[in-house]
């Protein structure tokens, strides 16, 4: 954590609201508005499956905090996005999560990478395998980065570190329902 | 002088506070003198004997604390100042000898000179070192005494006594003793000449700063850190002689301290500052600027950045207050904020980069300082983002850079005064000279993209500085946005919310533009026929535009168009022109739908007005209520079998909301004109004065929803007459047939004609209404016809379960009527309800009753002019609670016992948590039987119960805290199962259950939770695959709180 820092002064940029609300009262499989007598979403008990899609993986990583800049997000600083979590299409229950440096050089993209490793592993089923990468073309060590956040052995390794666990608990301490309300 | 010999003998013997009484009371009476005291202790005051002596004197100041101050003559307070200044050489007596000065000190007789002695003396032979805490405090109290009394006498020995002083306080500890000392120093520092000593008395108080005293648990003292900090902080800002010795030392604390120490710098320097003066701030600007800046633009956290960003103001406003008044005109300033000003423009070349945005908070505090640097900044940074947003170079950063524009506008608008009265001159309008450019640059980003939020705010924050935009500008700012809103921008809900709210800004000071050009373009994209069932999109269009006019129509103006233009949509809607309602087949329920929507939105709009008190609702008597009964008269009349749009029980549910609300506004006057009108038209088949519309009801068929082969579309309309009778006044006398003959037919209706939900419910509506209101006139319902009514509909087992379950909520609505208002037969309704709690058939739904009947419903309210005692949730809940608690259980029957258990869920779930926190300890083990009940809605409701238990523990340490922790683990293995789909298919119990699961290692300490957490985190595990997203998302919440829960 010491020493110059590789990013002072990293673009920011907007954010999204969590999920695309509609107007009130609105079901979209109904003619009519809930009369907002009873909370519809909770009654409903069909249990019909809805599948985990990237929006929700999205969510999940959305607001982990920068280990540079821990007042912002990874979001923010566009180092996660939507559109960078890709399910395999032939085994759905295989996934992966791209993510963007903020600079070619810095050194804390494995951290980073990590802590998306992290945040997936404890949020998601046991099914699920996930791939985490570095964008293409966005780093200089994209190899060795990629390979070493992919080895199962190196990531429970790293986990083992209690100096790099704290940090790593701090990063994720955003992330979750307290912190979207006082985002609010 | 014999007793009191007698009398000093016995105390040193046995030293008994009757000795000291005794002495003391011989003095008040006079039969004895403080001097004969003394003389009768003569030997002992002067004895060789360590004990002795100090006995002698303890006795002498206990007298002398308890005597009445008018018995010490001004010769007996000079000989024993003279006397106990003595003693305090010798070790033995120093501590009953303070004890007495402690009383001398405030005595009246007690002179100046007298204090230069005692403050010599003690200077002279206290060791504070040598001496507890307890004694040393007297040694304080004695200064502070004599400061409060002599002071001028104290001041005439100068350096003698500061330095004597300083010396007395150096290295003082105790919080208790600090607090005097705090309070002695500020007068030291207030009105001494301290010139020679500041150094000295720098350092006994600096040297404090910051406190970090934390009291410990259960302090006896009752002393806070915030009582130190006080104190402590009206000592440094006491002299602008600190100044120059004090800022190096907090730049100290502030480069190096923990964020509480440098929130307690920040907060020193705000008081401190504007005392020390312009001159003190000057010198040290450049140092104290660059520590700041680093709070700022690196922040520690979000309270520490905005501390900083505060004193950086109070600094500014240090320096440049004085040299205000020069200039009024001048834009230029020299000095700090100049070259701050420049080091942020600097910064903001780069708008989309993140340390813009503390830049621009700087320049934004800036403005709320002096005129003339708010000018010189707004001067600087508003040209600068402009011409920014112009550059072509710099167009991918138009957003970020609108944004800052925003904030800029923002804090200039925040920065003038606000006194409502007063509309501010053009010069106190700091925004006036860039009036043109800026709304020019801000309507510009109204063009679709990313923009066009920040360019929203920005608008919003120029219509809301008061003065700054003609009428004229305002309709262009409508005029944008209203293509804004045709550009396709109602699909993003961010967007399209903020361009609403600005808006309804805009419409709170100038309507004519909003209804001119906004509401006709909204009004045009409603269809005047519903889309197919299947053109989901379409109807999501109206939707949205309904919404839209819902948000914007709260205005006065405003919801006069929009019930007139929303009533026509109705009518064509409801009854369509014959020659396109000839398809008889045509699906009309896409139709029904489109028109609750509309009624819908008018409730919307309505109950908002009525919450914020608006005179307007009261004119919908006339204009929107009549139109609606004609409406669903009309088509209650006309459907003869086939299905009419408007006898749609839906509509008639959400219409009769409209009909309460307009009604309830009424006097009671008003309500009485109108309520022989409905009374005309329910009982008398004479509609004319109550409706009032252009389809013209047939002659030939009669409106008699109460006759008993009423077809079921007239019954419904019960529901709009059970709208308006629950929001009369209780002075609003009832038409013919009277109360209690009403009374008897409504309840006599709901048994034997009401044969859907919504009839029996306006039934009991009006029943329980008029019960509440009118209790006076009614006992012979109240003790006769109840009876009968129990005794034939609830408890015989003649009729069939539904039947008597529809009695029991008739039942409920009138012991609730009755609770509400504390009247004492409430009791016996109840009492019925318990009785029945055997009944294999009904038994649950009495103890739902139990509860039900407490629950707060929308009728009976405040707003309805309803009669309701004040506490009478509370009360009621500690008549039965006991009742039930006792019934769980002691009951033999199983069957009873569980109806007790879902009395007491359904009591909880009805009344305020403070009522039954108490009882949490004996309600906790029901409650965790309470979960194994089969039914899915009780458990939910016991797992709210909890889950507010453990929240509010979370936030306080209240002893219910312990509850939650006695009962954990099993708490833990409920919730765990109830969370599994496997075990529990109600998803809104597995949400409850995970809720609780999440909340609870904020509220239960972790030595107490850590066995469970490897179970926990195992266990949810599973829960991350549940189908339901809802659930997925409350696991992972879950889960990671326990992931985070560590000692």
């Amino acid at each position: 954590m010491s020493g110059e820092a590789f990013n002072p002064n990293p673009i920011v940029f907007a954010t999204t609201k969590s999920s695309r609300s509609l107007p009130p009262g609105v079901r979209l499989n109904s003619l009519w508005l809930d009369d907002g007598d009873h909370r519809e979403e909770e009654s409903d008990d069909s249990n019909e499956a809805e599948a985990i899609d990237q929006d929700e993986i999205f969510e999940l990583i959305r607001s982990i905090s920068d280990p540079e800049h821990r007042n912002m997000s990874l979001e923010q600083l566009a180092v996660v996005s939507a559109p960078q979590i890709t399910f395999d299409q032939r085994n759905p229950d295989r996934l992966t999560v791209e993510f963007t440096p903020t600079v070619p050089h810095c050194g804390m993209s494995t951290f980073i990478g990590l802590s998306i490793r992290v945040r997936l592993l404890r949020s998601l089923p046991h099914r699920y395998k996930v791939d985490i990468r570095v964008k293409p073309g966005s780093h200089q060590s994209e190899h060795a980065l990629n390979k070493q956040l992919n080895d199962k052995e190196r990531v429970a390794a790293a986990l083992e570190n209690p100096a790099l666990l704290e940090v790593l608990e701090q990063c994720l301490s955003t992330v979750g329902q307290i912190a979207d309300a006082a985002a609010l | 002088m014999e007793a009191l010999q007698r009398v000093v003998r016995t105390w040193i013997a046995s030293e008994q506070e009757e000795e000291v009484d005794a002495a003391v009371s011989e003095i008040t009476n006079g039969s004895a003198t403080l001097l004969d005291l003394v003389k009768a202790l003569g030997e002992y005051l002067t004895s060789e004997e360590d004990e002795l002596r100090t006995k002698g004197v303890e006795f002498l100041s206990l007298v002398i604390g308890k005597s009445p101050p008018e018995k010490l003559s001004r010769q007996s307070v000079r000989v024993l100042v003279s006397f106990y200044c003595g003693k305090l050489d010798d070790t033995e007596t120093i501590i009953p000898a303070l004890k007495g000065l402690v009383s001398l000190t405030a005595m009246p007789a007690f002179a100046s000179t007298d204090a230069i002695e005692v403050m010599n003396a003690l200077v002279k032979h206290v060791r504070m070192k040598a001496l507890v805490q307890s004694q040393r405090l007297m040694v304080y109290k004695i200064v502070d005494t004599l400061l409060a009394k002599h002071r001028d006498a104290l001041k005439s020995m100068g350096k003698e006594f500061l330095s004597g002083y300083i010396a007395l306080a150096e290295g003082e500890k105790d919080p208790r003793n600090l607090l005097l000392a705090f309070s002695i120093a500020r007068v030291l520092l207030l009105d001494f000449d301290i010139s020679a000593h500041i150094e000295d008395l720098f350092n006994v108080t600096f040297c404090y700063f910051p406190i970090t005293f934390r009291p410990p648990p259960d302090d006896p003292y009752g002393i806070t850190t915030d009582d130190l900090k006080n104190a402590l902080g009206a000592c440094l800002n006491s002299t602008p002689q600190f100044g120059p010795l004090a800022i190096p030392l907090f730049l100290e604390k502030l480069a190096a301290g923990t964020p509480a120490t440098k929130r307690d710098t920040l907060k020193a320097l705000d008081s401190c500052l504007p005392v020390y003066g312009p001159s003190v701030a000057r010198t040290h600007a450049r140092k104290l600027w660059n520590s700041l800046k680093l709070e700022i633009f690196q922040p520690t956290d979000s309270v520490t950045e905005q501390a900083a960003l505060h004193t950086t103001q109070v600094l500014i406003r240090t320096i440049y207050a004085g040299s205000e008044s020069e200039d009024q005109s001048s834009e230029d300033i020299q000095g700090l904020a100049k070259d701050a000003c420049e080091e942020c423009i600097q910064i903001l070349r780069e708008p989309e980069k993140s340390q813009a945005k503390p830049a621009i908070k700087i320049m934004c505090a800036f403005m709320a300082t002096t005129p003339s640097v708010a000018r010189f900044t707004l001067s600087q940074v508003t040209p600068h983002l402009v011409r920014l947003y112009l550059n072509p170079d710099e167009l991918p950063n138009r957003a970020p850079t609108l944004g800052l524009l925003a904030d800029v506008v923002a804090a200039a608008r925040d920065s003038m005064p606000t006194d409502p009265e007063i509309l501010p001159a053009e010069e106190d309008t700091p925004l006036a000279p860039y009036k043109d450019e800026v709304l020019g640059v801000l309507t510009v980003g109204l063009t679709p993209g990313s923009s066009v939020q920040p360019a929203l705010d920005g608008l919003k924050a120029l219509v809301t500085t008061r003065g700054l935009l003609t009428d004229e500008e305002l309709g262009f700012v409508v005029h944008k946005i209203n293509e804004l809103l045709q550009d396709g921008q109602e699909e993003n809900e961010d967007i399209s919310d903020s361009a609403l709210d600005l808006l309804t800004t805009i419409s709170a000071s100038a309507p004519r533009h909003v209804s001119e050009t906004t509401l006709p373009l909204l009004f045009s994209a409603l269809p005047d026929r519903a889309p197919p069932r299947d053109a989901q999109s379409e109807r999501l269009k109206y939707w949205r535009t309904l919404a839209s006019l819902t948000r914007l129509c709260k205005q006065p103006d405003l919801f006069e168009t929009l019930v007139v233009r929303l009533l026509t949509k109705l009518d064509l809607i409801c009854v369509p022109p014959p020659t396109t309602a000839d398809a008889a087949g045509m699906d009309t329920e896409p139709s029904a739908a489109y028109a609750h929507s509309i009624l819908r939105t008018i409730v919307d709009v309505l109950s908002a007005k009525v919450e914020l008190g608006h005179a307007d609702v009261i004119k919908y008597i006339d204009r929107l209520v009549p139109r609606l009964y004609h409406l669903f008269i009309y088509s209650a009349l006309m459907s003869n079998g086939t299905y009419l749009v408007a006898t749609d029980p839906r509509l008639v549910s959400v219409a009769s909301q409209i009909i309460t609300l307009v009604v309830q506004t009424l006097s009671a006057q008003r309500q009485e004109t109108f309520v022989k009108a409905l009374f005309a038209a329910y009982h008398r088949d004479d509609v004319k004065q109550l409706a009032e519309g252009h389809q013209k009801i047939p002659t030939d068929k009669s409106f008699g929803p109460f006759a008993s082969n009423a077809p079921p579309v007239q019954k419904n309309l019960l529901a709009l007459y059970a709208a308006a009778i629950t929001a009369l006044h209780k002075e609003v006398a009832l038409p013919d047939p009277g109360e209690g003959p009403l009374l008897n037919q409504l309840l006599l209706w709901s048994v034997v004609d009401a044969d859907n939900i919504l009839q029996r419910d306006a039934a009991a509506h009006a029943i329980a209404s008029i019960l509440n209101k009118r209790t006076e006139g009614l006992s012979t319902f109240l003790e006769e016809r109840l009876d009968l009514f129990w005794k034939d509909e609830v408890v015989t087992s003649e009729r069939p379960p539904e039947a008597r379950r529809q009695a029991i909520s008739t039942w409920t609505w009138m012991t609730k009527a009755l609770l509400v208002r504390g009247d004492p037969r409430g009791a016996d309704l109840v009492d019925r309800l318990f009785e029945l709690f055997g009944d294999d058939k009904v038994g649950w739904d009495a103890a739902r009753a139990v509860g039900g009947a407490v629950a707060t419903d929308k009728i009976l309210t405040k707003k309805n002019h309803a009669v309701i005692k004040f506490l009478y949730a509370q009360k009621y809940c500690n008549s039965v609670l006991p009742r039930i608690i006792e019934g769980a259980k002691s009951s033999e029957d199983p069957q009873r016992q569980n109806a007790y258990l879902v009395a007491l869920t359904s009591l909880i779930k009805s009344v305020p948590k403070t009522v039954y926190a108490h009882q949490m300890p004996t309600l906790m083990p029901l409650l965790l039987r309470g979960l194994d009940l089969p039914d899915f809605e009780i458990r939910a409701s016991v797992i709210d119960t909890l889950l507010a238990t453990a929240e509010s523990s979370s936030s306080s340490n209240a002893k219910e805290n312990g509850i939650i922790a006695e009962h954990a683990s099993s708490l833990v293995s409920t919730m765990l199962r109830n969370s599994m789909i496997k075990e529990m298919p109600s998803m809104r119990v597995r949400v409850a259950a995970l809720r609780f699961l999440s909340v609870l290692p904020s509220a239960v300490r972790y030595d107490v939770l850590h066995p469970q957490k490897a179970t926990v985190i195992r266990e949810l595990w599973k829960v991350l695959d549940d189908p339901k997203k809802a659930v997925r998302k409350e696991a992972v919440e879950a889960r990671t709180n326990w992931y985070k829960f560590s000692g």
